[in-house]
């Protein structure tokens, strides 16, 4: 008879108390992961949405250019930069920007803009811009038109009037617009017709340019348009230009949205007279964990050691972020910690109502030449036993669940939904995939057991043999 | 030399402000294969004697022998080891490990002493037959009565070869013919092996069956 196969009996006897020890580990475990799981997958999707899709997870850079971020800051653009992807293996794609604020008339309607001087076929994988390109607006003439048609219900009517101005890049959004009950396809098809908007994103030989929406409506801007773009260039120099306006885009950073327009790099370079000059790489990786960023940081830092540029990661780039992570990060611990609590007082009220209905028995072994620490042994192994069943359950559990919603995650609806869209973010909630944070969470668990432990078994040790005895 | 030699022994339970004298002046001595029934009415201080001589409790004052050695004196793991290879105990009731079958209850002993499996299993099984229990060797002993039980319990006590066994009031949790039959079985292993057996009861039936009786009346010994 072991120690092991006594404690398997122990456990058996009281299978109630057993089970519900056990299963309130599992929950904990469970609670506890799925709760960290949706927390780091909001991080990494808030992350990926902010950094991945548009700022890059580094950024290579004058040493100046984050105390100054003007023109003359600027950096040659190098062959080197252009190569990263294919000598450094975490890299996944880099692109150049030169950046400058500018003054943007037509007419007699004038207004601050920034403009991006970007690459658009290697932008097209990274920020993807061409995915914002307004291909439906309800401009004057389409809400009209769709007042007019005898076959569109008063309900979508009024919407439509409300709509008025509004542009979308996809069907579904404009759908979504319209409401939440699904609209009959003809009348969909009708409004989609009428709605319609032409528009092409640039490519990089072109000399037009692409504004984002608001600050078009702002400007009363059309596709074909001109626009008067008047800035300071490089060292002093004064800029301006007139453009051709080739499509809107519908940018999900509202911030972005008033005032980004996108020009071709080399016209950028043109209009500011930074010849062959950026103001930033931005670059994406493979592999952004903490790691993986520190590394490739200091790679391409060596990299480059003789080129006067220095390489940035996000969190240096975009301390308010890390600040907004760090925050609720902080108060999703304090739940965590709340949680873990109410195990530790959960595992420890069963324990003593164990040790309290064996005082009897517990006063017998240790009468018929039992020694104490031996008996604290067997109890404390009973507890390991119940913990490690709960905690492998409870992963067992949780973890296809994590997976599925890290590849298929929930998709939110409703308000939520369009205030995390208005904000630039994807109205989703991923749960992060497997990671350390994972195993942390059993171990957490398995050490609140041990905790819970100690007192009820200081108290077997300390146990007195013949008022146990008498204990019933 | 007597197995057992108390000298002077007081003993005062000091709990909850109230003082309570629960032996005093007692002094006994007690000589291999006796069978003797330590005999008083609820209260007077059977159980409290039964403890000190087991070494569960200490007195407050004066000595106590056991073998050769002075029980009063031991403390801590060697205490428990010494109770564990020199004396046995049967209790009132619930005195077996209800996860244990009833030949497991008896090897436990024997496993904390350090016998090896095969030779603690032979031994289980021959001392449940000598107390009539062969055939419920994988008995649990929720499945046994509770005569059956106490019967058990006095071979798991015998299972560490003790100088002697303890028994608190075995019976008083047992019919009459229960009682009766756990009695003649002591008595054999009394007479057949030479087993000390001190038992504390207030059951007048079973005081008629011991061979010396020592009276105990608000915790002084009256007669011995
Ligand atoms: N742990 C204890 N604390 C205080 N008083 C006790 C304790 N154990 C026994 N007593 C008291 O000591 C006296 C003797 O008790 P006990 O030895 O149990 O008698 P018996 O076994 O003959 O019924 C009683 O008055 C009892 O109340
Ligand atoms: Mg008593």
């Amino acid at each position: 008879m072991s120690y092991l196969k006594l404690a398997q009996r122990n456990l058996w006897r009281n299978k109630r108390r057993t089970l519900i020890t056990i299963s309130s580990i599992l929950f904990a475990v469970f609670f506890a992961a799925m709760m960290r799981s949706f927390q780091l997958g909001s991080y990494s999707l808030m992350i990926d949405n902010a950094i991945g899709a548009y700022s890059g997870y580094l950024q290579i850079q004058n040493p100046d250019y984050a105390d100054d971020p003007s023109l003359d800051n600027t950096i040659p653009q190098l062959e080197e930069i252009t190569a990263l992807p294919q000598k450094v293996s975490n890299v996944k794609a880099v692109v150049p920007r030169l950046e400058t604020f500018a003054l943007a008339s037509t007419g007699n309607l004038t207004k601050g803009a920034l403009v991006l001087g970007i690459l658009p076929e290697s932008e097209k994988n990274f920020s993807h811009p061409q995915s914002f390109l307004v291909k439906y607006r309800f401009t004057n003439q389409a809400v009209r038109n769709i007042v007019d048609n005898p076959n569109i219900t008063e309900a979508i009517k009024s919407k439509v009037k409300i709509l008025e101005g509004e542009m979308y890049p996809t069907e579904k959004k404009l759908a979504d617009a319209l409401g939440d009950e699904a609209i009959d396809t003809t009348v969909l098809n009708i409004i989609k017709r009428e709605c319609h908007y032409n528009g092409r994103f640039i490519s990089a030989s072109d000399s037009e340019v692409v504004v984002s929406s608001r600050l078009a409506k702002f400007l009363n801007l059309n596709v074909g348009d001109s626009i008067i773009l008047m800035s300071q260039g490089y060292h002093g120099s004064s800029a301006a230009g007139i453009y051709r306006v080739a499509g809107l885009v519908k940018i999900p950073n509202p911030e972005l949205d008033n005032k980004l327009i996108y020009m071709p790099l080399s016209k950028a370079q043109d209009f500011t007279g930074c010849y062959n000059l950026v103001s930033y790489w931005a670059i994406n990786l493979k592999n952004a964990s903490d790691e993986s960023l520190q590394n490739t940081q200091d790679v391409i830092n060596n990299m480059l050691d003789s080129k006067n540029v220095t390489v940035k990661t996000w969190k240096e780039l975009n301390r308010v972020l890390v600040q907004q992570i760090e925050s609720d990060n902080k108060s999703g611990i304090a739940f965590l910690v709340l949680l873990y609590f109410v195990v530790f007082f959960g595992i420890f009220g069963t324990v003593i109502m164990m040790i309290y209905e064996r005082t009897h028995e517990f006063g017998v072994l240790i009468s018929v030449g039992m020694q104490r620490k031996k008996l604290a042994t067997l109890v404390f192994i009973e507890l390991i036993f119940m913990a490690l069943i709960g905690v492998v359950i409870g992963m067992g559990v949780s973890m296809p669940i994590i997976h599925y919603y890290h590849v298929h995650p929930i998709a939110l609806t409703g308000n939520t939904a369009k205030m995390m869209v208005d904000m630039g973010f994807e109205p989703l909630m991923p749960m992060a995939p497997f990671g350390p944070y994972l195993y942390r969470q059993a171990i957490v668990v398995l050490v609140m057991v041990v905790l819970a432990s100690i007192y009820p078994i200081r108290r077997i040790i300390k146990i007195n043999v013949t008022d146990a005895i008498r204990h019933r | 030399m007597a197995v057992i030699e108390v000298i002077n022994v007081e003993k005062t339970y000091n709990e909850s402000q109230i003082k309570v004298t629960a032996l005093k002046n007692i002094n006994l001595t007690i000589e291999a294969g006796e069978f003797t029934a330590i005999v008083g009415p609820s209260g007077s201080g059977k159980t409290t004697l039964l403890n000190l001589l087991g070494g569960l409790d200490k007195p407050t004052s004066g000595r106590i022998r056991v073998g050769d050695v002075w029980v009063d004196t031991l403390k801590g793991s060697k205490l428990i080891n010494f109770r564990l290879h020199h004396i046995g105990f049967v209790f009132q009731s619930y005195n077996l490990i209800p996860v244990l079958s009833a030949g497991e209850n008896v090897e436990l002993i024997m496993q904390l002493q350090g016998v090896p499996a095969a030779e603690r299993r032979k031994i289980a099984y021959s001392l449940l037959e000598k107390v009539g229990l062969a055939d419920r060797y994988k008995s649990k002993p929720s499945q046994l009565s509770g005569g059956q039980q106490q019967r058990v319990a006095v071979a798991r006590a015998l299972a560490s070869k003790p100088n002697f066994i303890l028994a608190d009031e075995p019976t008083a949790n047992l019919d009459g013919k229960s009682a009766e039959n756990l009695l003649q079985m002591m008595e054999l292993l009394n007479k057949d092996d030479g087993v000390t057996f001190i038992f504390s009861t207030h059951d007048q039936r079973v005081v008629n069956r011991a061979h010396r009786v020592v009276v105990l009346e608000d915790g002084v010994i009256k007669e011995s």
